[in-house]
């Protein structure tokens, strides 16, 4: 029990991490405490220049719950029967009956909906075929593509909430999928939860866009950067009037730096005085990279400087300058160049769409029978049908962007024109791209009713408030138990208190490691674990005490009171521990923030306060000091 | 220091009062239950509730017409801590967020929009609050089965029974208690809600924590004492842990008001619930646990010559 050594690692090796883990959350706060004493232009300066730096230490740093930081949380669940009854064509007297005694009977009771539903028709002796499918199908088949269409609704649903949340730019977002027909949206900090919520209700929008021509996209490209390098007055700008403008400023082209840029993050970081250089003469280029090997018209933007370059683009002398019917779309996803960096894609289209998402009747993933290539497989209805020949036949050639909400999934080449409405889409990298399109195209063609079944708000200043009474009562709290196990104990208290000292780091540090979320019930937890925490020194004090009393040496006492108050210490803390661990089963959002930290807590004070003291005593009495019981 | 000397009080043999002690209130607050019902939270009950802080203390009264003028005369309406902040709460439900919207509407009428900000605003369908009241239910359950076979398992059979019946006694006395002060005191409101669940599990695991500790130098002493009588030796025990029990249980308590008073409204009900909790728990680990064990083995009086030398 003397290897002094062992015990020091341990410990030492304990604080380390601890320290590793929090030293992100500290950052952060240093970051955030430098940004509110600076104001304006230097702050936004500062901004920029610690960018990358900033969001590295708001990744790592412990999280917030939505109680502290306000936010909003959301709870969707999909409405099968809303489903089903969308999906019915024919309807009659009938079907609105049973559709409207399935929904009585949801609300009382835990339903298989589709089976269900099946039922009623067979009750009736109605045939599925007449609302569903064509004639010639039997009702175990289309039973089983409602099932299908029920289960992937689910799918659809979370695609749309999140393609929508991305672009509201709600910084840490958290959607999950609950069981399999629920969906937990997390909006942390979220101030406008109006149009936040306008966001998670409407229907889907599934638009077909057709791409500019590529020369157009590029001269108004141009003529953007060059008005924002103010070479041309927002009057002047004109198109005529710009394009001889372009082809006199020759000397260094954008699309020069453009390839040297996006090769790779090292030749653009050696030469960085260039690289202002050319950032203070095309404040656009600097930001948005103009694809023009390919002649696509489109432009690349590295996902850190989205935010920047949607508010440039958003601004009304920018937005003067654009040419009627042109408008930019952001893709949804990022992609990875070779250095490992994100781009968004912007898509220069005409604003008005060709098609909406209303004519397709079916979207399906597959592999291509010939190179096992994915491809997804969309069918139209008629009337989509004839359009669709129209559109593709006068557009050979060009790109047509598929986007929902606003978001382009995918901008594919119109290859030959599209007769009778079944069209093959290629070029996707992978199964899964070829599924998410497969996901968006239903989702723009049938969207996945959803009803919010719980949602709760916290403004921000009551976070503030909880986050203040959390750490004055934590204060206070320590201040008590402190005082008072030094007041009792002697040096024994203050060996107690440097132990909870540490179980206070440890409690933090494996928080911020496991990158779990403090939440108000999480403090009050660390709180109870402060007075909960001496409890072992409590135990191992008056055990020491009574052998002291029994007539034995001190450290024969020290020794007997360390194993013999073993056991309860171990017994009790198991036993709170199961009721953390069911706590934590059943509970969400806070209550489980709560438990998390009342079973940290535990196993951070017998951690503390059996091997932590143990070593200080050992160490005392080694020196042949003799510490005050109190 | 030392508060407490080696004391000699025979704890058990006052028990049968206080098993009558024990039952006069857990019946109380049975009766309180049943009269005033337990008011649960929104988290069980479903509907819209909404926290307003308005910049200047507001009339509940004119609240409540302007509420009513909307055709929500249901709402209950209180304070929430400060008297500028006002908690609103309806069972009325429809989709999404419209219950609020109209609260929000109806007080931005009476009081102009720009006097008041919502603070905090939760929508229950009635479907989430049936789940969460029998996941809270099924949460204590379960929670009391670990417990009862954890003792059961590492001390004896009636060990465990007795741990687990002193919690059935604490998490009925703190029921009662809380149903009897609810709206008793101004400002300290005491709905069962998520928070306040959470606290019950958490006074159970406080609770069983100390009636362990006294079971744990019970087995001690049962070695070391074996020709002392079972009575004797938890007399014994209950006393040589006196000074820690209640060392420990006040450090807990002390932070606990620590928690009542200065840790805001949001987690008052809880730590009001973990204050009652851990006053009950402390007396049931001598009164009711310690006290059941002691009285298991007479009533199955074919064991009790066996248990009795043990």
């Amino acid at each position: 029990m003397k290897n002094y050594l062992t015990r020091v690692i341990l410990i030492v090796a304990a604080t380390a991490l601890a320290l590793v883990f929090l030293y992100p959350t500290y950052q952060d706060w240093s970051y955030r405490s430098q940004l509110s004493n600076l104001s304006g232009a230097d702050s936004l300066s500062y901004l920029e220049t610690n960018q990358d730096a900033i969001a590295e230490a708001r990744s790592k740093r412990m999280k917030l719950g939505l109680d502290l930081q306000g936010g909003m949380r959301v709870v969707l669940e999909v409405d099968v029967i809303q489903l089903l009854d969308d999906l019915a064509k024919n309807k009659d007297d009938n079907f609105r009956a049973i559709i409207s005694e399935l929904r009585r009977e949801a609300e009382t009771s835990e339903l298989d909906l589709v089976p269900a539903f099946a039922k009623k028709f067979e009750q009736r002796d109605i045939r599925l075929s007449r609302y569903y499918g064509t004639l010639r199908d039997d009702d175990a088949r289309i039973m089983a593509e409602l099932q299908l269409e029920t289960e992937t609704a689910i799918d659809r649903a979370i695609e749309i909430v999140r393609n929508r949340v991305d672009q509201y730019r709600v910084s840490e977002p958290n959607i999950q999928k609950q069981g399999a027909r629920r969906i937990i949206v997390e909006l942390p900090g979220v101030k406008d939860e109006g149009e936040v919520r306008q966001l998670l209700r409407g229907t889907a929008k599934l638009e077909f866009k057709l791409l500019r021509d590529p020369q157009v996209s590029y001269r108004v490209m141009e003529t953007i950067n060059k008005y924002l390098a103010g070479k041309i007055d927002s009057t002047g700008a004109a198109r005529d009037s710009v394009s001889p403008a372009v082809s006199a400023q020759a000397p260094r082209k954008p699309t020069d730096a453009l390839t040297e840029l996006t090769g790779g993050a090292q030749t653009a970081s050696t030469d960085t005085t260039e690289e202002a250089r050319f950032a203070r003469e095309n404040p656009f280029f600097a930001y948005v990279r103009p694809e023009t090997r390919g002649g696509t018209g489109e432009g690349f933007v590295l996902s850190k400087d989205r935010d920047r370059v949607l508010r440039l683009l958003a601004r009304p002398d920018i937005l003067r300058l654009l040419p009627p019917d042109f408008e930019f779309l952001w893709s949804a996803k990022t992609v990875k160049d070779d250095g490992g960096l994100e781009y968004y894609t912007i898509y220069p289209v005409k604003k008005a769409a060709e098609l909406t998402g209303g004519v397709i009747v079916d979207a399906r993933a597959s592999t291509d029978p010939e190179d096992s290539r994915p491809i997804v497989n969309m069918e139209m209805n008629s009337d989509g049908a004839r359009e669709w020949a129209r559109i593709t036949g006068a557009n050979i050639n060009k790109r047509i962007a598929i986007a929902l909400d606003g978001g382009v999934f995918s901008a594919p080449v119109v290859q030959n024109k599209i007769m009778g409405g079944r069209s093959r889409i290629t070029g996707m990298d992978s199964p899964t791209e070829a599924r998410l399109l497969e996901i968006v195209l239903r989702a723009g063609a049938l969207p996945a009713p959803v009803s919010i079944i719980e949602q709760r708000e916290v403004g921000p200043s009551l976070g503030e408030d909880s986050i203040r009474n959390g750490l004055s009562a934590t204060g206070y709290a320590l201040l008590v138990t402190v005082l008072f196990m030094v007041l009792y104990y002697r040096t024994a208290g203050i060996v107690a208190d440097v132990a909870l000292a540490f179980n206070i780091l440890f409690i933090l540090g494996v928080m911020s490691g496991f990158q779990a979320t403090l939440t108000l019930p999480g403090i009050a937890g660390i709180v109870l674990t402060i007075g909960m925490a001496v409890d072992a020194n409590v135990l191992i004090n008056e055990r020491i005490r009574e052998e002291l009393g029994g007539g034995k040496t001190l450290r024969a006492a020290v020794d007997a009171g360390y194993t013999k108050a073993f056991t309860a210490i171990f017994d009790s803390n198991v036993t709170t521990l199961l009721t953390g661990v069911i706590l934590y089963q059943f509970g969400s959002g806070p209550i489980q923030g709560f438990a998390m930290t009342l079973m940290i807590g535990i196993a951070a004070s017998m951690f503390s306060a059996i091997i932590i003291t143990r070593v200080i005593f050992d160490f005392m009495i080694d020196r042949g000091l003799q510490p005050n019981m109190g | 220091m030392r508060l407490f000397k080696t004391t000699n009080i025979p704890f058990l043999d006052s028990r049968g009062l206080w098993y009558i002690v024990s039952s006069i209130v857990i019946a109380a607050g049975l009766v309180a239950i049943l009269v005033r019902g337990v008011s649960l939270g929104i988290d069980f009950l479903g509907g819209t509730e909404i926290v307003v802080g308005f910049k200047q203390a507001p009339e509940i009264g004119k609240i409540r017409a302007a509420l009513s003028a909307s055709g929500l005369e249901g709402a209950e309406i209180k304070t929430f801590g400060e008297p500028t902040d006002i908690i609103i709460r309806t069972t009325e439900q429809a989709e999404g967020t419209v219950v609020g919207d109209r609260i929000r509407e109806a007080l931005a009428g009476t009081y102009g929009a720009g006097s008041f900000d919502i603070l905090r605003q939760y929508k229950i369908s009635p479907k989430i609050g049936k789940e969460l009241r029998e996941d809270a239910l099924y949460a204590i359950a379960w929670g009391l089965v670990a417990i009862m076979l954890y003792v059961a398992v590492r001390f004896k059979f009636s060990y465990g029974v007795g741990a687990v019946l002193s919690l059935f006694h604490d998490v009925l006395v703190t029921l009662g208690v809380i149903v009897i002060i609810n709206g008793v005191i101004p400002g300290l409101n005491l709905e069962i809600t998520l928070e306040v669940i959470a606290a019950f599990l958490t006074l159970v695991g406080v609770s069983v924590n100390d009636t362990v500790v006294v079971f744990d130098r019970i087995r001690e002493n049962q070695r070391l004492y074996r020709s002392m009588d079972l009575k004797s030796v938890m007399n014994k025990s209950l006393n040589e842990m006196l000074g820690r029990t209640i060392i420990t249980n006040g450090t807990i308590l002390a932070v606990l008001f620590v928690l009542l008073f200065f840790g805001g409204e949001v987690t008052r009900a809880f730590a009001f619930t973990l204050v009652i909790g851990q006053l009950t728990g402390t007396y049931s680990s001598i009164y009711v646990a310690s006290a059941i064990v002691l009285d298991w083995p007479r009533r199955l009086p074919a064991r009790q010559a066996g248990r009795a030398t043990a």
